[in-house]
């Protein structure tokens, strides 16, 4: 009789830290959703990885490893290396939200919320402030540098706008920043760094996240 | 343990109103739509709970007008805030 007495008050114990785990798991949940943007995908940056290999690809092939072989001018190259980013950047852009934009239907949730806005606006500072400046300095032929400078406002943007969504894109823009860096110093292997920055580490970081926060659900 | 159980606050013991208070611990403010969607409710159902921890003075609303459509921010108060994170510690307490 003791022990029955016993046993049911442990399990009536146990039934209610169940129900504190669980309001506490709500809790988290709740905290995380309203605050950061979780919509990310980590397909968008494995994709867009594979798009910057496919473009640093064609930008070597075509222009880069033998200069001599083509006949354009100076200013033929150039936009034609500007090009090239320009698709590689939609194309990684258009991924980006498609996969954002699946993930947040599979949860329920609008795509284009204030967290969303607010994720993008501290992204965009650094960003626009670099690419301006990428383009300055190819304006006055300087054209060895910006691969340094987009890794580094790159690095910059994610740090910044780290803050409303996983912790992991801080570490990617440290990465991007040190890689910037390091382009800077090694001016004629900016491609290099280039490839490793926007290819390498966007297909190894997402599949980091992919597999922390999709494969879970 | 009876003493711990004592500090849940009985007003937190629906799930709604725990995520209510979460959201506008972690935000500045809230608007009433914004919670409806993260919450997934109904208005009526959002509306009742929102009522109960005003009273309770947990939360205070403030209606303004973003140019003509009349928008409802919410946010936490002091007591709230308090009260809330002795819940919470309660909570923790309780699990370990």
């Amino acid at each position: 009789m003791c022990i029955n007495f016993a046993a049911q008050s442990t399990f009536n114990i146990v039934v209610k830290m169940e129900k504190q785990i669980e309001d506490l798991k709500a809790i988290r949940e709740m905290m995380e959703k309203s605050s950061k943007f979780i919509s990310l995908s980590g397909l968008s940056g494995v994709m867009a990885g594979i798009t910057a290999i496919a473009g640093a690809a064609f930008a070597y092939l075509f222009l880069l490893r033998d200069p001599s072989s083509t006949d354009f001018s100076r200013f033929h190259e150039i936009m034609i290396l500007l090009g090239d980013a320009l698709v590689v950047l939609l194309i990684s852009i258009g991924f980006g939200i498609y996969f954002s934009w699946k993930k947040a239907r599979k949860s329920n949730q609008k795509l284009f919320n204030k967290i969303t806005m607010r994720t993008l606006y501290n992204l965009s500072i650094p960003l626009i402030t670099g690419g301006l400046l990428s383009l300055i300095f190819l304006y006055r032929g300087e054209e060895e540098i910006v691969a340094a400078i987009t890794l580094i406002f790159y690095g910059l943007a994610l740090v910044n706008a780290s803050k409303f969504t996983f912790e992991e894109i801080h570490y990617l823009g440290i990465t991007e920043i040190v890689l910037g860096l390091a382009a800077a110093v090694f001016l004629n292997n900016g491609i290099i760094f280039w490839t490793i920055g926007f290819g390498l580490c966007h297909i190894v970081y997402g599949l980091i996240l992919y597999k922390k926060y999709d494969l879970k659900k | 343990m009876a003493n711990i159980i004592a500090n849940l606050n009985k007003a937190f013991d629906s799930r709604i109103r725990l995520g209510i208070m979460s959201i506008l611990s972690v935000n500045e403010s809230a608007d009433f739509s914004t919670i409806k969607d993260l919450l997934e409710l109904t208005d009526g159902n959002l509306a009742s709970h929102i009522k109960a921890l005003e009273g309770l003075d947990y939360i205070q609303c403030t209606k303004q007008f973003i140019g003509r459509k009349p928008n409802t921010k919410y946010t936490i108060t002091e007591s709230g805030r308090k009260s809330f994170q002795e819940h919470l510690d309660a909570l923790e307490s309780l699990i370990r």
